[in-house]
C-alpha cells in the first residue's frame, strides 16, 4: 500500500490527464453520464493498481489504457473483431476534391463546421475512433498510442490510415450534400 | 524521392513519426514539388481540423472536484 502522501501525489498527477480521459470516454460512449462513470471507475482502478505504473513512463497512456479496457469490458460487451472498419478503398479526399474541380482544396475544409467533423469521428467504429482520438486529438506518438491500445505500432498505423480514409469519405459526402462542393460543377468552392 | 514514396510517407511526416533523415528527404521533395506540397498542406489542415473540432470538451468542474474528493 502506498503512503498517503505518495497516494495524493499520484492522484494529483493522474488528475492532470482528466480532460484527455473525459474526452476519450465521451467520444467512446456518446453519453456524458456514461463517460463520467467510465472515467471515475478508471481512476479508482488506477489508484488501486498504482503500484503497476512505472515511474517515468507515460501516465496518460497508462490511464487511457485502463479507461478504454474498462469500456470494452463493461460498456461495450461486443467482441472487438465485430466492430472493425470495412476497407473503404483508397479514398483520398484531396484527390477527390481535385477531381471535382474544387480549388483550392483546403478552402473546403474551412467551410466544414466543427460539429460535422465531430459527427464524422463519432461515426467511426470505436477501434478506429480511439486511434484518431489519441494521435490526432490528443497528440500521442504512435508508440504511446500502441501502449494505450495494447497493440503493435503497425496496427496503430493501419487503423489510423483506414480511419482517416473513412473520415475523409464522410466529410466529402457532407461537403457534397451541403453544397460546399458541387460534383461536376464550377471550379470554385461554393461560398456558402 | 518519387511522388509515390512521398505520398506513402505523408501520414508519418504529418504525425512527426519519421526519422530525421526521412523527414529531411520528404521536406526536400515537398520544396521541389508543388503538387505534393499542396497535398501535405491539405493533410496538415485536416489533422488540425480534427483536433480543434474534438478537443473542446473538458471535464465538468463539479466532476473534477468529485473525483478529487474520491481519490484523496
Amino acid at each position: 500500500m502506498a503512503e498517503p502522501a505518495a497516494e495524493t501525489a499520484f492522484a494529483d498527477e493522474a488528475l492532470t490527464h482528466l480532460d484527455t480521459l473525459y474526452r476519450g470516454a465521451l467520444r467512446l460512449t456518446h453519453d456524458p453520464d456514461a463517460a463520467q462513470d467510465l472515467v471515475q471507475e478508471a481512476y479508482l482502478r488506477a489508484l488501486r493498481y498504482q503500484h503497476s505504473y512505472q515511474q517515468g513512463t507515460n501516465m496518460k497512456a497508462w490511464l487511457f489504457a485502463i479507461m478504454r479496457n474498462l469500456f470494452w469490458d463493461r460498456f461495450k460487451g461486443a467482441r472487438k473483431e465485430d466492430v472493425s472498419l470495412d476497407d473503404v478503398g483508397d479514398f483520398v479526399l484531396f484527390e477527390k476534391l481535385r477531381d471535382e474541380g474544387a480549388r483550392p482544396e483546403s478552402d473546403v475544409l474551412d467551410k466544414i463546421a466543427a460539429s460535422e467533423v465531430v459527427a464524422a469521428v463519432d461515426k467511426l467504429p470505436p477501434l478506429h475512433r480511439e486511434v484518431v482520438l489519441l494521435v490526432d486529438v490528443e497528440g500521442f506518438s504512435y508508440k504511446d498510442a500502441a501502449q494505450a491500445l495494447g497493440v503493435p505500432i503497425g496496427t496503430v498505423m493501419s487503423r489510423l490510415h483506414r480511419a482517416r480514409q473513412q473520415l475523409q469519405k464522410s466529410l466529402f459526402e457532407y461537403a457534397v450534400e451541403s453544397g460546399i462542393v458541387r460534383p461536376g460543377g464550377p471550379t470554385q468552392v461554393s461560398q456558402a | 524521392m518519387k511522388c509515390q514514396e512521398c505520398a506513402d510517407k505523408l501520414d508519418r511526416f504529418v504525425d512527426r513519426e519519421l526519422t530525421n533523415t526521412e523527414a529531411l528527404e520528404v521536406q526536400l521533395h515537398l520544396e521541389g514539388c508543388p503538387d505534393c506540397m499542396e497535398h501535405y498542406e491539405f493533410q496538415e489542415h485536416l489533422k488540425r481540423l480534427v483536433k480543434h473540432s474534438c478537443d473542446c470538451d473538458v471535464a465538468p468542474v463539479a466532476f473534477r472536484e468529485k473525483l478529487r474528493q474520491i481519490l484523496s
